[in-house]
């Protein structure tokens, strides 16, 4: 009968450990199908985390917060990018310029560095270290994605990491923002991946390539 | 019910102007929507002025500060428009080249400009903040050349992450007002956090960081060195009125919402830290822009360059605070929005006559482009500061302000600066003036929409730097209220 409120404290302690998981392995990823899933599955962390802590709080606004994040972020987004890759039939490799074992020590001195830098607030705020240093890892590695890997694909997947970070940041130490406000904020990053999309056509239309790293008419 | 005009007419105007193909019926509905919305501002400053600030449900206020800055809005956009209705006789068909688009983007993109200067609420005008770059980066993608979609594609990746920074500075503040006591509705609304703003100070260290990730955020979108990448490339590539729009109102919109939180800040932990930043970031912004204006190849990436300095100068008088201050860098971003549009209408010019923006292959064009080129003229003078321009006044203000507080160092680099621009622009302007024309030029003369924007701007800067008009100077006191 209490299975559920096992559930959700189950969830609750061990979501940093899964999503510290997820960004090690987008790390290591080679393709851009993988590094879609694992994005994927990294907002189903999240979301579980969502209506767990919805659960547990008894706020009822946040599992419309959750369904959304499963709706937009584990479903739709990742469908579209499936679409995307397939319709611009660009490489399945993400051009990275650094070595998978490269990447993993990045990500891993990040994850480390994540934890001596909330070291001082998880307490003032009352959250725990782990939670905290998870959703700064994420905002890091999405940074790290995003300048180190050339399709343009994976910087938007990029910044949905980072995004997830900052959505995570926001969840754990306010409980989410006004409803109004969280939705909003999805709509944008909607709007923002449909024009990123539309660019990436333009991009693999005008230059014939989509590497981000090969666009260099305009410096200084 | 007065502020919600405003917000109306571009977003439904945006839809209408859809079902004219026609280049001149949609430059017309344009103009008559546009005088439309002035009107509208102009209903919104004045019962501000009148009667004080103006709400409308949770998430739209407007107070001194949002009138002063949506006049200038108001203003730049007509001038802009004007300019535009005239500009499309250069332009080819293409499938989303098309003016309806261009036209719908462009009223889109003022809806979210004005609604971020009429919120009242954080998490809204971060929404619409991130609403300007998705609104604009297809009008800077607009010709759909490589370096257009080069450009675009930076300027949504460069600001949507920055513009993330600045949500994740909001999400703190937000923090450390709930935790100081503040409802969750009230912890983002901007009146509420002003007047709690004593007593959310209790944990300095939180609003320390939120600062300095919202100026991160924000000021990436300001233009900001080391963070202001995107920004030559996309006013350069940009068609012409659209880096007007942005360089002239977007840029101080940014600024506007770098303000609010510049002053909730500091009336919560004192101005010390934020104005510190605000001094930091806006020096190094004058500095390396200053240089970088001096090896510029290209007419629309010197302006700008000139730009990011620019809102280096407006920091530092935010930084500087002081009624001298805060008097220079609010004048300022109304008289560089003036004097930048010039320019940029003028370069504009330059380029459907010659076919090109690279300097060194610009030459003689006093001759050849009589009209035009008085109007670079103008518009260099100005934006250097040289009186009788209004540029001079303000920038008189900002720098006495650092010689009252015996900053010496901020006006030295100050000094340095300007005229380390005023050798670049000198430099680069002369040799364009000058010399044998190039090549012959059929019909230089301007079109009458030409004419009456420039005209226009032109005057505006010379009224100014003689004297600021009383219900201007009416309007920028009631401003400073607002943020001291």
């Amino acid at each position: 009968m209490n299975l559920v409120g096992i559930a959700t404290g189950k969830v609750l302690s061990s979501f940093s450990v899964f999503l510290f998981l997820t960004i090690l392995l987008l790390a290591v990823a080679r393709r851009i199908s993988t590094s879609i899933l694992l994005f994927s599955l990294q907002s189903a962390v999240i979301a579980a985390e969502v209506l767990a802590t919805a659960f547990q709080q008894k706020l009822p606004e946040a599992y419309v917060v959750g369904i959304l994040v499963l709706l937009i972020k584990v479903i739709a987004i990742p469908s579209a990018f499936f679409v995307l890759t397939r319709r611009l039939k660009t490489v399945r490799d993400v051009k990275a310029s650094t070595t998978p074992t490269q990447s993993v020590f990045i990500v891993a001195a990040m994850i480390y560095l994540s934890y001596g830098a909330v070291h001082s607030y998880g307490q003032a705020v009352h959250v725990p270290d782990d939670a905290l240093a998870a959703a700064v890892s994420l905002i890091l590695t999405g940074a790290f994605l995003m300048v180190s890997r050339k399709k343009a694909l994976m910087q938007m997947l990029g910044l949905l990491v980072l995004e997830n970070g900052i959505f995570l940041a926001a969840l754990i130490t306010t409980f989410g923002m006004p409803l109004v406000i969280e939705i909003g904020i999805f709509f944008d990053i909607l709007i923002g991946l449909l024009l990123m999309g539309i660019f990436a056509f333009r991009i693999s239309d005008t230059f014939e390539h989509l590497d981000v790293s090969r666009m260099r008419r305009l410096r200084g | 019910m007065v502020l919600l005009p405003p917000l109306a007419i571009p977003l439904f105007g945006a839809g209408f102007i859809f079902f004219f193909r026609d280049q001149r019926a949609a430059a017309r509905v344009a103009l008559v929507l546009e005088a439309l919305e002035i009107v509208a501002l102009g209903a919104v400053v004045w019962q501000v002025h009148v009667h004080g600030a103006l709400e409308q449900g949770r998430y739209l206020r407007a107070d001194g500060l949002s009138s002063f800055f949506l006049m200038g809005i108001a203003f730049i956009s007509g001038l802009v428009l004007v300019y535009a209705s005239g500009y499309f006789r250069h332009m080819g068909e293409g499938r989303f080249s098309s003016p309806r688009w261009f036209y719908a983007l462009v009223f889109l993109f003022l809806f979210t400009m004005i609604s971020v200067c009429l919120s009242a609420n954080l998490g809204f005008m971060w929404i619409m903040m991130e609403g300007t770059t998705l609104a604009s980066a297809l009008l800077v993608g607009f010709y759909n050349t490589e370096g257009a979609v080069e450009a675009g594609w930076k300027y949504l990746i460069v600001c949507t992450v920055g513009i993330a920074f600045a949500l994740f500075g909001t999400i703190v503040l937000y923090l450390a007002a709930v935790k100081a006591g503040m409802s969750s509705a009230a912890a983002l609304d901007l009146a509420s956090l002003m007047n709690a703003a004593p007593h959310i100070g209790l944990d300095p260290h939180l609003l320390k960081l939120a600062f300095v990730f919202v100026i991160v955020g924000y000021g990436t979108k300001i233009g900001f060195v080391p963070m202001h990448s995107w920004l030559p490339d996309a006013h350069a590539e940009a068609p012409t009125p659209i880096s007007a729009l942005l360089s002239a109102v977007l840029l101080n919109c940014a600024m506007y919402a770098l303000m609010r939180y510049d002053s909730i800040i500091s009336r919560a932990i004192g101005p010390g830290f934020s104005h510190s930043l605000l001094l930091l970031f806006g020096t190094m912004s004058m500095v390396v822009a200053g240089l970088l204006i001096l090896v510029q190849r290209n007419l629309k990436r010197l302006m700008a360059y000139s730009s990011i300095e620019h809102m280096g100068i407006i920091a530092i008088g935010l930084g500087l605070g002081g009624p001298l201050g805060l008097f220079g860098a609010l004048l300022h971003t109304f008289n560089h929005s003036v004097a930048k549009s010039l320019l940029f209408f003028s370069a504009g010019n330059v380029r459907h006559n010659l076919d090109t923006l690279r300097m060194d292959s610009i030459s003689g064009i006093s001759r050849t482009m009589p009209q035009t080129s008085a109007a670079l003229l103008v518009g260099s003078l100005a934006i250097v500061g040289l009186p009788p321009f209004s540029l001079f006044i303000s920038e008189f203000a900002i720098l006495s302000e650092a010689f009252t507080q015996a900053r010496y160092l901020v006006a030295i680099v100050f000094l340095v600066v300007l005229s380390v621009v005023f050798g670049g622009f000198a430099h680069h302007l002369f040799r364009m003036l000058g010399g044998e024309p190039g090549r012959r030029i059929e019909n230089s003369k301007l079109i009458p929409s030409e004419y009456i924007a420039m005209g226009i701007a032109a005057l505006c800067l010379l009224v100014f730097g003689a004297r600021v008009p009383r219900f201007f100077g009416v309007l920028l006191r009631e401003a400073i209220a607002v943020l001291r």
